[in-house]
């Protein structure tokens, strides 16, 4: 793992992993790898952050879990979105925005 | 929802931990084994795909870990893993386990009993309706002789205070004493309490059944009507609700049973019967003889009632400041709890801080204890800190250790506490507290638990503080870990608690000296082969002086003849009790004129030679001296001395004619007239009982009831039996209330003193105890800490002894320095036990000199005891170990 990997911010994680699974269902190795795709490789989420995360999440009621077949036929533990969890899906999305925008425009500033 | 989704689940992880396990087991395991597969379809063979798979990951049980770590309840689950990890380490250590937990269950116990004690006399709110409102008056004296204590009020004072203070609801009790109720064919001596029309108003007492004196009851030469405890009106008339209106028989008068006073009603005096007081400013109204007890009336406040009360007895302030020239009299009035506890509230509060002390020792023993025991830990500490434990962790374990002992020792406490409660309470006089019960209530309780924290703060705060400085190389590098500088706050530490025991010792000490003081004063009489009874003669049939005269006569006629019995006689009172005091005009002699105050009792010929009072000069009383015969009165040494200084009183007067024809020597008694020690002799006046003065005697019965006295040769079988019946024959309906030996007296008298003893003993005695634990532990553990320094002594050459002076010197020094510093403390302490000493000095050098003995002599047992282990160190085998 990179050095200079960047350093995912607080409360961004959860973000991810709810964006990750807003197009369906998929295991732990399967998150952690559509985080890297869909961030183009900006983040690359280790297993002693998602793991926690995740159960974390679960215990919150925004994620649900159930075993399931992974592609080469191996029992994997799958995740998927929970009506609460798209719900803050929502929230976090629109927060985020607002906080990006705002980051933007104030290093814009001179 | 988010809540509740992370309850239900916190609760599934506590409680079906396997299955939550076995699953996070699972779901890792299956991550590790999709991302080998991707590996070995990337060409790796498969053990290296396995490999870089596992690195890849990060360590399965780290992953694990965090997960858990991460989890609802984990915080819950750590602290269950703490408690668990904390009671295996006390359950390691049984030794030091029992150690403090029986040292705590000792002083917390002892902090229980006395707590619960302080909490019933001033914390509990009395077992009346708003007892805010109630009070009790003071009088206050500022001056050159200051006074402030609860008065009493004379007839004149009531009628002015009833009369002028509108502010106040106000009632009085004239005492409890014994009478005669007479009930079918039995009579019985029950307690009859004197109280005027609103007494139960005040106290917001209601009857169950009938009512309340009224204010014609209460008059003078009103009618005779009276109010039983339920108590009574059950066992007694069988709980007969058509006996309101009825005639009971008492005093050996009817009277009217007007009420009844509910079950469980609560009253100052606790008496089976209550009659009217009917106060005046005559008989018992001439002097100040009755309690005043208040009640603010709704919307007045108790500056408006002060203000009353002042104006009230305006002129008896006047009068005083006219004749005290420089001082000022005030009356106010003072919160009942308050003025009831005003005696006891300092030596109650004494105890407290004394009990306080015992919680400071045992603290101190515990602190050291403690802190060897988290030094010897420190390896495996500085190993659970290599093993990535953080400070917090390690802090956090030890605080939860302390907590668990401190809440056992606190459980073990209450135990205590309860035993030692019941043990006291046993110990103290009836009626002795003016409250109906002590017990151990919440407050009680909330105050043990309060306690038990405080010590697992005090005595776990320095073991937490000597983990901070913890050097993780060093501390894994040595095994052994003796800090000079641990040894020395380890010192401290004993000689504070030695300090504190110091003090205690010799407080106890001079209580003692003081009780040894008062039981061997010369009586003056000689107390073996006496005894005693006593009958009320508070009753209509011996207010005529003849028949009173013919009771004497008869009943100490039918003693004489009791086989074995050598004289019998009656007196008002007996030695060790309290007197009646009367005021005396001196008609001659050399102080001639003088108003005098004295004791006074009236006693039958036979009383000087039944107690065996010697007579010093002159004659005692004889059949002769009759109610017709010229007034003649007995006085005492004291007397003699005070008055006739220098010349015999013989043959002077005094008021009414009365010559004294003779002098006897002092006994011991309670004083009632200049109370400065709890047995003292005073002046005193002897009356022939056939001369007492016919309109004092119905007042002076209402108070005391005389006591027969008879002696015997020898132990007479049936003796009290064959006394009751030589009275009956005289009055068949006259019982004696109560048989008591002079010792009985002298004890009864002495009761106070003797709880103190036994109280400041005990708690002596527990602080020398743990102060002796302490320096025990302290020699004890430098002999094993030292063992192989010790070894190399003795192989260099030193004698066994020398070793085991050295390992001892700690110890004793710390003592020594804790002897010195408490004997300093004695100095300024003890001052305050000055009203509290009879018979020996605050600074009596016998007692420092036994405490000082007492303290070396166990400092010298609890120092060698652990050093005899010196004799058995072999130094080849200590030196070969390591």
């Amino acid at each position: 793992m990179s050095q200079n990997q960047t350093n995912l911010l607080q409360g961004t994680l959860d973000l991810l992993i709810l964006k990750a699974l807003g197009t369906g269902e998929l295991h732990g190795l399967g998150i952690s790898r559509r985080i890297e795709q869909i961030t183009r490789g900006t983040f690359q989420v280790k297993p002693g952050s998602l793991f926690p995360a995740l159960h974390r999440m679960e215990e919150a009621g925004w994620l649900s879990s159930f075993w399931g077949e992974s592609e080469n036929n191996r029992r994997a533990k799958f995740y998927r979105l929970t009506k609460a969890g798209k719900g803050q899906l929502g929230v976090e999305t629109e927060q985020w925005q607002k906080v990006s925008a705002a980051m933007t425009n104030a290093l814009r500033a001179t | 929802m988010k809540l509740r989704s992370q309850l239900s689940h916190g609760l599934k992880n506590i409680f079906r931990k396997k299955q939550v396990e076995v699953q996070l087991d699972d779901e890792v395991r299956s991550c590790v084994e999709i991302l080998t597969d991707q590996k070995i379809a990337a060409g790796m063979s498969a053990g290296e795909a396995r490999r870089t798979a596992l690195v890849e990951f990060g360590g399965v049980e780290q992953v694990k870990q965090a997960v858990r770590d991460h989890r609802a309840g984990a915080g819950i689950e750590l602290l269950w893993q703490d408690l668990r990890l904390g009671a295996r380490q006390l359950l390691h250590n049984p030794g030091f386990t029992a150690t403090a937990i029986v040292t705590l269950a000792l002083s917390i116990g002892a902090n229980t009993a006395i707590f619960s004690i302080v909490n019933a006399l001033m914390l509990k709110s009395l077992p009346y309706a708003h007892p805010e409102r109630m009070g009790v008056l003071f009088m206050r004296v500022v001056g050159s002789d200051p006074f402030d204590r609860q008065t009493a009020l004379d007839g004149e004072q009531w009628e002015l205070l009833r009369d002028n203070a509108p502010s106040l609801i106000s009632a009085l009790s004239g005492g409890t004493s014994g009478v005669n109720l007479q009930a079918g064919p039995h009579v019985q001596y029950v307690h009859d309490a004197r109280i005027s029309a609103h007494y139960l108003d005040v106290l917001a007492i209601a009857p169950v059944l009938g009512r309340n004196f009224t204010d014609e009851e209460d008059r003078p030469r009103g009618p005779n009507t009276a109010i039983l405890s339920n108590g009574l009106w059950r066992n007694t008339f069988g709980a007969d609700p058509s006996l309101i209106g009825q005639t009971i028989r008492l005093k050996g008068e009817p009277f009217t049973v007007i009420g009844v006073l509910p079950e469980g009603a609560v009253t100052p005096s606790n008496a089976d019967v209550f009659t009217a007081l009917k106060p005046s400013r005559e008989g018992a109204g001439e002097g100040s003889n009755f309690d005043a007890i208040v009640r603010l009336r709704g919307g007045a406040t108790w500056q408006q009632a002060d203000a009353e009360i002042d104006r009230a007895w305006a002129a008896r302030e006047a009068g005083f400041a006219s004749k005290n020239p420089g001082s000022r009299l005030t009356f106010y009035s003072v919160p009942l709890q308050k003025g009831q506890t005003q005696e006891l509230r300092p030596k109650v509060l004494a105890l407290m801080l004394a009990a306080g002390f015992i919680l400071l020792i045992a603290c101190a023993n515990l602190a050291g204890l403690a802190l060897v025991r988290m030094l010897r830990r420190t390896p495996e500490m500085a190993t659970r800190m290599a093993l990535g434990a953080s400070r917090w962790q390690i802090q956090r374990q030890l605080w939860i250790e302390n907590l668990l002992l401190a809440l056992l020792g606190g459980l073990a406490g209450v135990g205590a506490g309860f035993a030692a409660l019941r043990g006291l309470l046993s110990l103290l006089p009836e009626d002795y507290l003016p409250v109906a019960s002590v017990t151990l209530d919440a407050r009680v309780l909330a105050f043990t638990l309060a306690v038990s924290l405080c010590t697992s703060i005090l005595f776990g705060m320095l073991p937490a503080l000597a983990t901070r400085r913890l050097d993780l190389r060093s501390s894994l590098a040595s095994r052994t870990v003796a800090g000079g500088d641990r040894l020395r706050l380890r010192q401290s530490l004993i000689a504070g608690e030695v300090a504190l025991t110091v003090v205690l010792l010799a407080a106890s000490g001079l209580l003692i000296r003081t009780l040894i003081h008062l039981e061997t004063l010369p009586p003056g009489f000689t107390s073996a082969g006496v005894m005693t009874a006593k009958a009320s003669l508070d009753d209509a049939r011996y207010r005529d002086p003849a028949a009173f005269r013919k009771l004497l006569d008869e009943t100490t006629a039918a003693m004489r003849q009791i086989p074995g019995v050598e004289n019998a006689a009656v007196g008002l009172t007996l030695p060790y009790e309290r007197t009646l005091n009367d005021g005396f005009t001196l008609r001659d002699g050399p102080n001639a004129g003088k108003q005098i105050g004295a004791d006074e009792l009236y006693v039958t010929p036979g009383y000087f030679d039944t107690l065996k009072i010697q007579l010093l000069q002159g004659r005692v009383f004889t059949a002769e001296d009759g109610p017709t015969t010229q007034p003649v009165v007995v006085v005492n040494r004291s007397f003699a001395r005070k008055f006739y200084p220098g010349e015999s009183p013989v043959g002077h007067t005094l008021d009414k004619g009365a010559v004294i024809v003779g002098v006897v020597n002092d006994v011991q008694l309670s004083s009632g007239l200049n109370p400065i020690a709890p047995l003292q002799s005073e002046e005193t006046v002897y009356i022939p009982a056939t001369q007492f003065d016919s309109k004092l005697l119905a007042v002076v019965h209402t108070w005391f009831q005389p006591s027969w006295v008879v002696r015997t040769s020898a132990p007479v079988e049936g003796l009290t039996q064959q006394m009751q019946r030589a009275l009956s024959s005289a009055d068949a309906s006259l019982p004696f209330s109560g048989f008591y030996s002079m010792s009985g007296l002298m004890d009864k008298t002495l009761a106070m003193q003797r709880i103190e003893v036994a109280l400041l003993g005990a708690m002596a005695g527990l602080a020398l105890l743990l102060s002796a634990v302490g320096i025990f532990a302290l020699v004890a553990n430098m002999v094993v800490q030292r063992t192989r320094e010790i070894g190399i002594r003795i192989a260099l050459g030193s004698s066994v002894h020398q070793a085991m002076v050295h390992a001892g010197a700690p110890g004793a020094r710390a003592s020594a320095a804790g002897l010195v510093t408490g004997l300093i403390l004695c100095a300024g302490a003890l001052r305050v036990m000055r009203s509290v000493l009879y018979g020996v000095g605050v600074y009596d050098a016998a007692t420092l000199a036994a405490v000082v003995l007492v303290l070396v002599s166990v400092t010298l047992v609890a120092t060698t005891v652990p050093t005899l282990r010196i004799a058995r160190i072999d130094p080849a085998t200590t030196l070969r170990e390591e």
